[in-house]
């Protein structure tokens, strides 16, 4: 049996490339400026804001976007749910390249990146960037190997990727477990801060509502991916069986929502709802973009049932969720700082808004893993077809 | 005045009554710590003036690193570039710092500063008061205390001065708000506060004495115990599960052998 993937070949300089060429090369000269000046030299990060969209997107959403890999290696390997197998390798792929897009932002944001390695061998155990770190090396090591079989098939290498599906057991529960713990700890990265983060978000529980949240950021993750893919790559579409994984979003949204509320009305903050102008608006919107909208949609069959009623309500919950990160890591953060009375004397920003050249950054990390996204796709076999075998398409 | 090399536990005491705002501990600390002219390691605020004239007033906050009893830089970083002497100063070692800036984040006072000007030929570290531990060590009072004309900055055994702080407010109660910010603050500091202005509009966050760490360290320390059980309880499901579905294969199995055994016996 021929088991060569052959779908259009469409990533031969298409405009569309030659644009996240251009996006990755303008983020090669920024970060080489950035080496030679410093980070001030491209962004607006300040004593006041340390942290900036390079964490807020490159970490915290990269992080989640790339939560459907441990979602969809559960529910295949550790709960044989065999039917779901088409939908794993493309999102271990995401999993992966969202993961290394991570690492690659890190190198920029990191004052030495040249000793991003030094979380091997000094430890602080009480710090939880230390268990992050740890956990996100790990686990690309994990998501590496839960890839190769689909490298080694793709080389011809059967005997090896047969190998090492035999094996892939312990590395997937392992995988699941340290996804668990970094997912969470991202929440947790931020309980040291219970003066400056808003009641609204700081909470001692934030490591659990992360990991819900990552769950149901997983499950849109995928469904939004497959469906762009299908589109582009002209290839059929899993529907039935997105519309299995839509009827879970609700159920995690709903354990989301509960959690979070009560958290709020046990630690008296509901107090904040309404009253605190911007914050306010802010808890809305991701509660409502994030949770409300989407356990809404994907409750209604019909919408379940229609490739752009999954697509739009992944859209919206990804939008929500995404918010949520930004609010916790960013937008929700008051970083008190008594510089504010000489500011004519310091290098000095009371509010942050993230430079273009630090956008572009960003942006051309995220072009790289597109691109990434679409090479695989064209040279590996990476889609299934439900009966097991490879697409032949058309 | 006892041997400063001997004092157990060194601490700062800052009286805001007495501050003039003249600004010398700044230059003293620059030039004592060869500090570039567009950094410091310590900062005085003016916080405006209030009231009306004649009866004007206009306080001043020397800002420092508290040298906190439970540093939360300390706890953050991942690399553990921090550490607490046993005679009080926070420290920190720019030789394994990786420039994550997680102790900005974690310090409630917004103390470590980075160098966001250098490259990566330079190096760009973190920056913060040292408590003059080069002086200390030798027996001499660090260089902003050393300069300050009107001893609003004082240095010495930190039971002491939170003891000689209680005096001055009995002394003059009319004068202070009567509480030494830095006593239980964050779990006790090593730099005290006396005002005659509420704390707050000195720009000092209100903290209570539990460390702001502490929540983050209790969450950390449940990190092992939960991998392993969350290892285990997913190694239990998937052999559960595993089971499960043999069992039920089998058993579908056995009923159609079963119904083709009751056919071929008819
Ligand atoms: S004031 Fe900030 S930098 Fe200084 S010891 Fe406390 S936490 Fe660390
Ligand atoms: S910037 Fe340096 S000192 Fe600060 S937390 Fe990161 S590694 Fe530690
Ligand atoms: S103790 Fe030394 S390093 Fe710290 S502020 Fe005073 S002069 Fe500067």
């Amino acid at each position: 049996m021929k088991m060569q993937i052959n779908i259009n070949p469409r990533l031969r300089l298409s405009p569309l490339v030659m644009v996240l060429l251009a996006l990755m090369g303008i983020a090669f000269v920024v970060a080489m400026i950035r080496y030679i000046n410093g980070i001030g030299a491209i962004s607006n990060l300040s004593y006041s804001y340390p942290w900036g969209f390079w964490i807020s997107f490159d970490l915290f959403t990269g992080v989640a976007i790339g939560s459907g890999a441990f979602v969809m290696a559960a529910a295949v390997y550790i709960f044989e749910l065999k039917e779901f197998r088409p939908l794993l390798k493309p999102s271990v792929l995401t999993g992966f390249l969202g993961y290394t897009m991570v690492v690659i932002a890190l190198l920029v944001d990191l004052g030495h990146p040249e000793r991003i390695w030094y979380m091997m061998i000094h430890w602080n155990h009480t710090s939880v960037l230390l268990e992050i770190g740890i956990c996100v090396m790990s686990y690309l090591t994990v998501l590496a190997i839960e890839f190769s079989p689909v490298f080694f098939e793709g080389i011809q290498w059967k005997k090896t990727a047969h190998f090492i599906h035999k094996f892939i057991m312990p590395f997937v529960i392992l995988g699941v477990v340290l996804s668990t713990l970094h997912q969470s700890s991202l929440g947790s990265l931020l309980l040291i801060q219970p003066a400056k983060l808003y009641p609204l978000w700081w909470t001692p529980i934030l490591p659990v509502l992360f990991f819900i949240s990552a769950v149901s950021i997983g499950l849109a993750m995928i469904i939004f991916e497959s469906t762009v893919s299908a589109r582009y790559f002209h290839r059929g579409l899993e529907s039935h069986l997105l519309e299995k994984l839509g009827r879970a979003v609700p159920i995690v949204l709903a354990i989301y929502l509960i959690v979070r509320f009560t958290q709020l009305t046990l630690a008296n903050d509901l107090q904040y709802l309404f009253n605190s102008g911007l914050m306010s608006i802010l808890f809305w919107a991701e509660i409502i973009l994030g949770s409300v909208i989407p356990l809404v949609l994907f409750s209604i069959k019909k919408i379940r049932q229609s490739p752009n009623g999954l697509l739009v309500s992944a859209i919206v919950l990804l939008i929500g969720m995404i918010l949520d990160r930004f609010d916790v890591s960013w937008f929700a953060v008051r970083h008190p700082d008594p510089l504010t009375f000489i500011p004519s004397l310091m290098q000095f920003n009371a509010h942050y808004i993230p430079s273009l050249p630090e956008l572009s950054i960003s942006i051309g990390i995220f072009s790289a893993g597109i691109l990434a996204f679409g090479l695989i796709a064209k040279y590996l076999p990476l889609f299934e077809e439900e009966d097991g075998h490879h697409t032949a398409s058309h | 005045m006892t041997d400063i090399k001997n004092i157990k536990h060194k601490a700062f005491l800052y009286d805001a009554t007495r501050c003039i705002d003249c600004r010398a501990c700044m230059i003293a600390c620059s030039v004592e710590n060869k500090i570039p002219m567009d950094k410091t390691r310590i900062w005085v605020a003016g916080v405006g003036l209030k009231g009306e004239y004649p009866n004007l007033d206009r306080a001043s906050m020397v800002y420092h690193c508290m040298h906190c009893e439970e540093p939360d830089c300390m706890s953050a970083c991942p690399v553990g570039a921090y550490s607490k002497r046993e005679d009080g100063p926070v420290l920190y070692n720019k030789d394994v710092c990786i420039g994550c800036r997680y102790c900005m984040n974690a310090c409630p006072f917004g103390v470590p500063h980075f160098d966001y000007n250098k490259g990566l030929i330079d190096g760009a570290f973190i920056d913060k008061c040292t408590m003059c531990t080069q002086r200390i060590d030798v027996g001499l009072e660090p260089a902003c205390v050393a300069t300050c004309p009107t001893e609003a900055l004082v240095f010495g055994e930190r039971a002491d001065l939170i003891k000689e702080a209680h005096a001055r407010i009995a002394a003059h109660p009319d004068r202070y708000i009567d509480h030494v910010y830095g006593e239980t603050e964050n779990g006790g500091t090593s730099y005290l506060i006396l005002s005659h202005v509420p704390f707050s509009e000195l720009g000092l966050p209100p903290l209570t004495s539990k460390p702001v760490k502490e929540v983050s360290e209790a969450v950390m320390g449940l990190t092992i115990p939960f991998a392993l059980t969350w290892g285990a309880v997913l190694t239990g499901v998937t052999v559960g599960v595993h089971e499960y579905n043999k069992r039920k294969e089998n058993a579908a199995k056995q009923t159609v052998e079963a119904e083709k055994e009751s056919e071929d016996a008819k």
